[in-house]
C-alpha cells in the first residue's frame, strides 16, 4: 500500500514536473516572439535581415603561416640573382610598399624562408603553393589586410576584404567566376604601391584608365551583358574634365560612386546618399523638396543630371525647346493611374527637362517657368557685370570693389541653384533678388570705371595735342638755328 | 644843347639778372655751363639726357606718391588702391611713375649700348663710364625695392623669389637674404626697409652719382665717334677737353638742347599715352600663404632669373656679380683706342653676342 502511494506521488511529481516545463518553454517562446518584430513592425531586428546577410556571413582568412624569415629571407637573395623575370620580380618587390615594410614572399607564396635550399623552402610540405590562383588571392591579401592588429601600425583600415566579398566583384569570384577583378588587377602583384603614390593605377587620377582596362573590354564585358562605353562617356562629362583634364584629384572617380573593395552600382534608393558625399548641401534642399518624399520612385539625381555623362548643368535644363509632340503618360503613370518612374525616357540629356514629367499648363509648369525666369534674369545680369568688368580691367582699370559686388552676385546665384533642388519658388527668388542687385551694382561701378576710362582718353588726345604743337614748335626753331649755323 | 642819353629800358628779368650776377657772378656760371661746344660728329641720340629726364619724372611723380603711401603691410595695399582710385589724378601719377621706372631702364640701357658701339667710354672717360654703370646698377635697384611697395600678390612674391635668388650667393648668401629682408621671411620689416632704401638711399646715391656724371661730361665735352682720343697728348683735338668753337664743333646751348627738349617731350608724349592706354595694375592683396602658380620678376630681371634655370645656382648668381664689376672697368681691360667699329670688331661681336644672349634670354623667360 505504501508502497502504492509513493509510486502515485511519484507519478504527480512527474506530471507537475511535465507541466511547469510545458509552461516553462510557453513563457519562453512568448518571451522570445516579443523580442522578434513580426515582418510588419518597424521595430529594430535583432537578426540580420537578407540584405546584410552578406556581409554578416564574411568569414576573415587568416594569414599564411611560415617560419620567420631571417633578415632579407633567402628567397630574396637567391631570386635576385635569377636574372630576367626572377630579378625583375625581386626587384619590384623591393621598391615595393611590401619590400619596403618587410612583407617577404612566404607572406603571399608561403614556404619556408629560413633555408637556402629549394626543395627544403620551396616544398609543398612547407606550405609552398607557387602562384597563388586568383580565386584565393583575396584571401591571402585579407589574411594580413583583415587584421586590424597587424593594419594597425600602417594606420589602414581593415574592411577591405568584407567589403570586397559584398562587392559584384566578390560575389561573383565566390560563385568561381575568375574573370572578375581581384586585388592584384588594381593594386599590382610583386610592385603594389600605395594609393598615395600618383604612379599607382589606384590614385584617383588614375582610377578611371584602370577600371576601363576591363569595363571598355567589349569581349569581356559582353558575357556580363554590361556596356562598355563608361569611360567615354564619363571623360566627356563635368567629373571626367576635372578629374582627367584638369588634373583635379577632388573630382569623383568611378571609386568614388561605386566605392573601390565594394564596387557594385548604387542603387536608386541609395544614389542621393552617393551624390551627397559631395554635394551635401544640394541634398540637403533636395531632401527638402515633394521630389523626394515620393520614395523609389522619384526623381533622383540622376533623372536630371545623368550618370556618367553628367553635364553642367543650366537653365535649359527646364523644358524642353519646343514642347514634347508626344506625352508618354507611362513615363509617370501606372495603368491604374499608381505613380511609376520610366527611367528610360531619361536616358539622353534633351528629355532631362521638367516638362518631361510635368503637364504644360499645369501649376507646376507655372511655377518651372517662374524659377526658369528668375535664375535667367540672374545669370544674365552676372555675365552682364563680368563682361563690362572684363572690358574696364582690360583697359587697366582697377575694378577691386566691382568684382567684390561680382563675387556676391556668384555667391547669391550659385546658392540659388542650389535651394532650387527644394524646388520652392520664393526661397529662390529671395536668393536670385540678391544676385540681380549685386551684379548691378557690380556693373555700375564698373560702367562708372569705363566713363572714366574715356575720359582719361580725351584728356590724352588734349595732352597730346599740345605737346604736337610745342614739338613742332621747337622743332620749326631748331631748323632756323641750323640753317644760320650753316 | 647837352647831349641827352637814351638808355635802353631794363625789363624786369635783366635787372633780376643783374641783381643775381652782382652776387653771384651768374653770368659766367651760366656762360661756363652752357655756352660750350660738342663735336658734330657726336650721335648721342639725347639718350643719356633722356634718361636723366625720366629720373626728373620719376623724382616728382614719387614724391607725390609719398602724400598718400604708407609703408606697412597692412595699409600699403588699400593706400595704392586710395591713390588709383580716390585721389586726384592720382592713377595718372602712379601709372607714369611705373612706366617711368621702365623706360627709364630701358633709356639707361639704349645709352650704355650707345657708348659702347660708340666706343666712347675708352680714355680718358674711364670714371665718366663706371659711374655709369653704377647709375645703371642703382636704376635697377630702384626697379627692385619699388617693385614690392604696392604689396600685391606680384609685388610680394617676385621680392620673395629675388631676395631669394640673392640668399644663394656662396658664403654670404644667408646674411645677404636676411639683411634684404630684415629677417629669414620678407615682412613688414622688409617692406619699411625697402621703403626707405626706394625713397631716400638710392635718390641720394643716385643724385651723388649723377652729379659726377654730368661734371665729368662737361669737364671732358662729349667723344668724338670718329676720332679716338689721344689720352698722353692731352688736347680738345684728342677729345679730352669740351670742342671749341670751330666748323665741326656745334653749340650746346641753344642747338643741341632745342634737340633734346624735343626728345624730352617726344618721351613724355609717350609716357602720357602708356599711361592712359595701359594705367599701371594691381593684383589682389599680397598672401604669405598662397602661392601664385607662375611668379616672374621685372622684365629687366628676367634674363637672370632664366639662366638661374639653366646652370647650377651657384654660377648662375655668381654670373652677375662678376659681369657687373668686368663692365664697369671694361676702359681698363679693352685696352684697344680704337673707336671706329671695324678696327674693334671683337668689341662689337661681343657686345653683339652678349646682346643677343640676354634678348634671347628675356624671350625665353616672358614666354615660359
Amino acid at each position: 500500500m505504501a508502497r502504492k502511494l509513493a509510486s502515485k506521488k511519484t507519478e504527480i511529481r512527474l506530471i507537475l514536473g511535465l507541466l511547469i516545463t510545458f509552461l516553462g518553454v510557453l513563457m519562453a517562446a512568448g518571451l522570445v516572439s516579443a523580442q522578434t518584430p513580426t515582418p510588419d513592425t518597424a521595430a529594430p531586428t535583432l537578426t540580420p535581415t537578407p540584405a546584410d546577410s552578406a556581409e554578416a556571413s564574411v568569414v576573415i582568412p587568416t594569414a599564411i603561416a611560415h617560419p620567420a624569415a631571417d633578415g632579407v629571407g633567402s628567397c630574396f637573395e637567391c631570386h635576385i640573382d635569377l636574372g630576367d623575370k626572377q630579378t625583375e620580380i625581386a626587384e619590384k618587390w623591393q621598391a615595393s610598399v611590401h619590400g619596403k615594410a618587410g612583407i617577404g614572399c612566404a607572406d603571399c607564396h608561403g614556404g619556408d624562408p629560413r633555408t637556402d635550399e629549394m626543395n627544403m623552402s620551396m616544398a609543398p610540405e612547407a606550405g609552398f603553393i607557387g602562384i597563388p590562383p586568383r580565386l584565393v588571392i583575396p584571401n591571402i591579401c585579407g589574411g594580413c589586410h583583415s587584421n586590424a592588429q597587424r593594419m594597425g601600425q600602417y594606420n589602414l583600415a581593415t574592411d577591405q576584404y568584407a567589403k570586397y566579398m559584398t562587392s559584384v566583384h566578390g560575389a561573383k569570384l565566390e560563385h568561381g567566376d575568375t574573370r572578375v577583378a581581384i586585388c592584384t588587377d588594381c593594386h599590382g602583384t610583386h610592385d603594389v604601391k600605395e594609393a598615395s603614390d600618383p604612379s599607382a593605377d589606384v590614385y584617383p587620377l588614375n582610377v578611371p584608365d584602370l577600371c576601363a582596362r576591363c569595363h571598355s573590354d567589349t569581349s569581356l564585358m559582353e558575357s556580363y551583358g554590361i556596356p562598355t562605353n563608361q569611360y567615354e562617356t564619363y571623360a566627356a562629362s563635368v567629373h571626367g574634365e576635372a578629374l582627367l583634364t584638369n588634373r583635379d584629384v577632388r573630382a569623383p572617380t568611378c571609386a568614388s560612386c561605386h566605392g573601390s573593395h565594394g564596387a557594385k552600382p548604387p542603387t536608386s534608393a541609395e544614389v542621393v546618399n552617393v551624390c551627397g558625399k559631395c554635394h551635401t548641401a544640394t541634398q540637403e534642399y533636395y531632401q527638402e523638396s515633394l521630389h523626394s518624399r515620393i520614395g523609389d520612385n522619384a526623381p533622383k539625381c540622376w533623372t536630371c543630371h545623368g550618370n556618367h555623362d553628367i553635364f553642367r548643368p543650366d537653365e535649359s535644363m527646364f523644358v524642353h525647346p519646343k514642347p514634347p509632340e508626344e506625352r508618354h503618360c507611362g513615363t509617370c503613370h501606372m495603368d491604374d493611374q499608381s505613380f511609376r518612374m520610366d527611367k528610360s525616357r531619361f536616358a539622353l540629356r534633351e528629355d532631362r527637362r521638367c516638362d518631361t514629367c510635368h503637364h504644360e499648363g499645369s501649376m507646376i509648369m507655372a511655377q518651372v517657368a517662374a524659377l526658369r525666369t528668375a535664375l535667367t534674369n540672374a545669370d544674365a545680369a552676372y555675365r552682364k557685370a563680368e563682361e563690362t568688368i572684363k572690358r574696364a580691367k582690360s583697359r587697366g582699370m582697377i575694378v577691386t570693389e566691382a568684382e567684390a559686388k561680382l563675387t556676391e552676385a556668384y555667391t547669391s546665384l550659385v546658392s540659388a541653384r542650389a535651394v532650387l533642388h527644394t524646388t520652392k519658388l520664393p526661397r529662390v527668388t529671395e536668393l536670385t533678388e540678391a544676385a540681380v542687385a549685386s551684379a548691378t551694382a557690380a556693373e555700375a561701378i564698373a560702367s562708372s570705371e569705363l566713363g572714366e576710362n574715356f575720359i582719361r582718353r580725351q584728356a590724352m588726345i588734349v595732352s597730346l595735342s599740345i605737346i604736337g604743337l610745342i614739338v613742332a614748335t621747337l622743332s620749326a626753331v631748331k631748323h632756323e638755328l641750323y640753317k644760320q649755323l650753316q | 644843347m647837352a647831349g641827352k642819353s637814351f638808355e635802353h629800358p631794363v625789363s624786369l628779368w635783366e635787372q633780376l639778372v643783374n641783381w643775381a650776377d652782382e652776387r653771384y657772378h651768374m653770368r659766367e656760371l651760366m656762360h661756363a655751363l652752357l655756352h660750350v661746344y660738342i663735336p658734330r660728329d657726336a650721335k648721342t641720340y639725347y639718350l643719356g639726357g633722356i634718361t636723366l629726364f625720366l629720373f626728373g619724372v620719376q623724382a616728382v611723380t614719387g614724391t607725390l606718391l609719398t602724400l598718400y603711401y604708407q609703408p606697412t603691410p597692412d595699409t600699403a595695399y588699400d593706400s595704392v588702391l586710395f591713390i588709383m582710385g580716390n585721389v586726384n589724378f592720382g592713377w595718372l601719377i602712379r601709372s607714369v611713375h611705373a612706366w617711368g621706372a621702365n623706360l627709364m631702364i630701358i633709356f639707361c640701357g639704349l645709352h650704355l649700348l650707345r657708348v659702347y658701339f660708340q666706343g666712347a667710354y675708352k680714355p680718358p672717360r674711364e670714371i665718366t663710364w663706371g659711374v655709369g654703370v653704377a647709375l645703371l646698377a642703382v636704376t635697377m635697384g630702384f626697379g627692385f625695392t619699388g617693385y614690392l611697395l604696392p604689396w600685391d600678390q606680384r609685388a610680394f612674391w617676385a621680392t620673395t623669389v629675388g631676395s631669394e635668388i640673392a640668399g644663394s650667393v656662396p658664403g654670404i648668401g644667408e646674411h645677404l637674404l636676411r639683411f634684404m629682408r630684415g629677417g629669414p621671411d620678407v615682412t613688414d620689416a622688409t617692406l619699411s626697409r625697402f621703403y626707405g632704401v626706394h625713397t631716400l638711399l638710392l635718390p641720394l646715391t643716385l643724385a651723388a652719382f649723377l652729379t659726377a656724371h654730368v661734371v665729368l661730361i662737361h669737364q671732358q665735352g662729349l667723344a668724338n665717334p670718329k676720332k679716338p682720343a689721344k689720352p698722353r697728348r692731352l688736347s680738345a683735338e684728342a677729345g679730352s677737353q669740351p670742342a671749341t668753337e670751330n666748323e665741326r664743333a656745334l653749340p650746346f646751348f641753344p642747338h643741341y638742347v632745342l634737340g633734346e627738349l624735343i626728345a624730352w617731350y617726344v618721351v613724355l608724349a609717350l609716357l602720357i599715352v602708356l599711361a592712359s592706354e595701359f594705367p599701371a595694375g594691381l593684383e589682389e592683396k599680397a598672401n604669405p600663404f598662397q602661392t601664385p602658380s607662375h611668379i616672374k620678376p621685372e622684365w629687366y630681371f628676367l634674363s637672370l632669373y632664366q639662366m638661374l634655370k639653366l646652370v647650377p645656382r651657384t654660377v648662375g648668381v655668381l654670373a652677375p656679380m662678376v659681369a657687373l664689376p668686368i663692365l664697369g672697368l671694361l676702359p681698363f681691360i679693352d685696352r684697344n683706342p680704337e673707336v671706329a667699329p671695324r678696327k674693334r670688331w671683337f668689341a662689337i661681336l661681343a657686345g653683339v653676342v652678349v646682346l643677343t644672349g640676354l634678348a634671347a634670354l628675356t624671350i625665353w623667360g616672358l614666354s615660359s
